[in-house]
């Protein structure tokens, strides 16, 4: 049996030619380019609105990290999995001794650190603008840009998950409405509640608990209104995304383990 | 010991809306011998991928069982020891030849100190390494065949499976790859192949094994196969008059003309012989005489056509 380090040092193996493909993707600086032009536009719409310009600056500049991290995370995600499957280059990866779980693991690790790396330059650009503009940097904006990485990585397995069974095109979808239903899950609870349809009721119940609540994590608006929330809602909020993100990738590797590969 | 064994091993795949059951391999049982090279030969869509796949761990088989060396195929362990070529050179394209090879040398577990000069020594083997810094995507199709060939080597494997490592390749090409597969026979590795190119397979096997619709259909050294039904001279012959043509064509078991040429398959000696008096006394000039050798190429044929494919 292999031992802990040598698992380990394969799923390093992977997680960086997983980062090294990323960084040689052309997609992924489309996308930060037009982040980063996003986040430099605040400072004109600022410029264009009476009062709060901070509160505009904030905004923006999180809703950009927010949505660019999102596509990020779903399309140059799925298309690091999916390419390696549609391409066949898992054949070759495979075929060396080393788990399925294992190449899934690497994966998951690897675009979580591109992830990193994205939220990283979005948020420092972010943060350069507040300071050039003499707007208020306050803790509350961390904790917003550290659970936008949460929910990213969330969503990065997600798309690992579907990516597992279905085609590029499909766990895009999926995952992509997920994201939006994911956002959209209170508003769905307090409709289903105030329905006097009891299997609507049920339905949205349903859903509030088990699809992916992405509302927890989105600390943007608090943030953009200059406030710091309290310790315990995101240590709450980043144990929920770490078990979610556990029992889909579990449910990934259960479904990759058992795939043919044609 | 043998290097792979496979038992009543099968494969239904489910397709379209339907599932409609597809067999792919229907209880194919084979045996490997160590050092040995192994040509595992067949028709397109025989099932001679999918049970590549199955050694190597991409595909789990319906029923039946593989191992390679003691170890069931199920065992990623069972690939410690096993180094493979897929059909197609599929590979990541963003990486130069040597990341390539250092990342699977690392996914191998080969030490810091090794690695690189394990690498180097490959790379030149393969004739690659004034292009290792190059990325894959710009290789053309040998330049990958053989960087492919380069990390199957990598793990100094004891079993090398390669999945129709000719295939697309120039004569140059092929002549490497064949030179190699017996270079790793020397080597004392075992080495099993898949070929549409059966006169390169010929050459170089010591056991074949066609498979056709999933089955396998005949299995054995190729010396034994190939001289099951031989027999025979082959008699080719130049400036024939036309009726002694006709007289030998008729006392011939297979007779082809080619302008002045002609080319004459008897299947004993004696005929053979009043034959040869016949090609004298007409004044015609014997350019060859040669045993009648059953090829591979027929070999297959003959055994795909008896089963109904083709």
């Amino acid at each position: 049996m292999s031992s802990l380090l040598q698992i380990l040092n394969r799923i390093m193996v992977l997680a960086q030619n997983t980062l090294r493909e990323a960084v040689r993707n052309r997609l992924l600086y489309n996308l930060l380019f037009f982040a980063v032009l996003m986040i430099v536009s605040s400072i004109l719409l600022a410029e264009l609105h009476l009062g709060h310009s901070d509160r505009i600056y904030r905004d923006v500049g999180l809703s950009a990290i927010a949505g660019f991290g999102s596509l990020i995370a779903i399309f140059v995600g799925i298309g690091l999995l999916s390419r390696e499957i549609d391409q066949k280059t898992v054949y070759i990866v495979l075929s060396k001794p080393i788990g399925r779980w294992e190449f899934l693991a690497g994966k998951f690790v690897g675009l979580a650190g591109v992830l990193m790396v994205q939220v990283v330059a979005m948020g420092a650009c972010f943060l350069g603008v507040l300071w050039l503009q003499g707007a208020e940097i306050t803790g509350g904006l961390f904790q917003a840009i550290g659970l936008i990485y949460t929910e990213l990585v969330l969503l990065t397995a997600l798309a690992l998950f579907f990516s597992t069974f279905t085609t590029s095109y499909l766990a895009g979808m999926f995952t992509l409405a997920f994201w939006v239903v994911g956002h959209l899950l209170m508003d769905l609870r307090t409709f289903g509640a105030h329905s006097e349809v009891e299997s609507l009721r049920l339905l949205t119940e349903s859903l509030y608990w088990t699809l992916p609540n992405l509302d927890r994590l989105d600390l943007k608006a608090e943030a953009a209104a200059g406030l710091t929330s309290q310790g315990v809602h995101v240590v709450t909020a980043l144990a929920y995304a770490a078990c979610y993100s556990l029992g889909l990738l579990l449910a990934a590797a259960s479904l990759f383990r058992r795939r043919d590969f044609h | 010991m043998s290097a792979i064994r496979l038992r009543g091993l099968s494969k239904t795949f489910r397709k379209g809306f339907w599932m409609k059951p597809m067999h792919a391999l229907r209880g194919v049982d084979l045996s490997v011998r160590e050092g040995e090279i192994f040509g595992f030969l067949g028709p397109n869509g025989a099932g001679k991928t999918t049970t590549i796949k199955i050694l190597t761990g991409l595909i789990h088989p319906s029923a039946g069982e593989a191992w390679i060396g003691d170890l069931p195929v199920e065992v990623p362990e069972s690939r410690k020891k096993l180094g493979f070529l897929p059909e197609g050179t599929f590979f990541h394209d963003h990486l130069t030849g040597l990341e390539f090879c250092e990342m699977h040398a690392r996914l191998l577990g080969i030490p810091r100190a090794e690695r690189r000069d394990r690498i180097r020594d490959l790379m030149v083997r393969v004739g690659l390494a004034d292009s290792e810094a190059k990325q894959i995507r710009h290789y053309s199709k040998g330049m990958r065949q053989r960087v492919g060939l380069a990390q199957a080597l990598l793990g100094d494997p004891e079993v090398v499976i390669l999945d129709e490592p000719m295939s697309g390749l120039d004569p140059v090409g092929r002549r490497e790859v064949r030179d190699l597969i017996l270079e790793l026979r020397e080597q004392g590795r075992t080495v099993f192949f898949s070929s549409h190119v059966l006169a390169d397979a010929e050459m170089i096997c010591d056991q074949v094994a066609v498979i056709v619709a999933g089955r396998v259909v005949e299995t054995g050294y190729l010396a034994d196969l190939l001289g099951r039904q031989m027999g025979g001279v082959e008699l080719v012959v130049e400036g024939l008059s036309e009726e002694r043509w006709q007289e030998l064509s008729r006392a011939s078991r297979r007779s082809v003309g080619h302008g002045m040429r002609h080319l004459f398959e008897f299947s004993d000696e004696d005929t053979v012989e009043k034959a040869l008096d016949e090609v004298r006394r007409d004044g015609g000039r014997i350019v060859s005489l040669v045993p009648a050798r059953r090829s591979l190429e027929d070999l297959v044929v003959e055994r795909s056509r008896s089963v109904g494919m083709r």
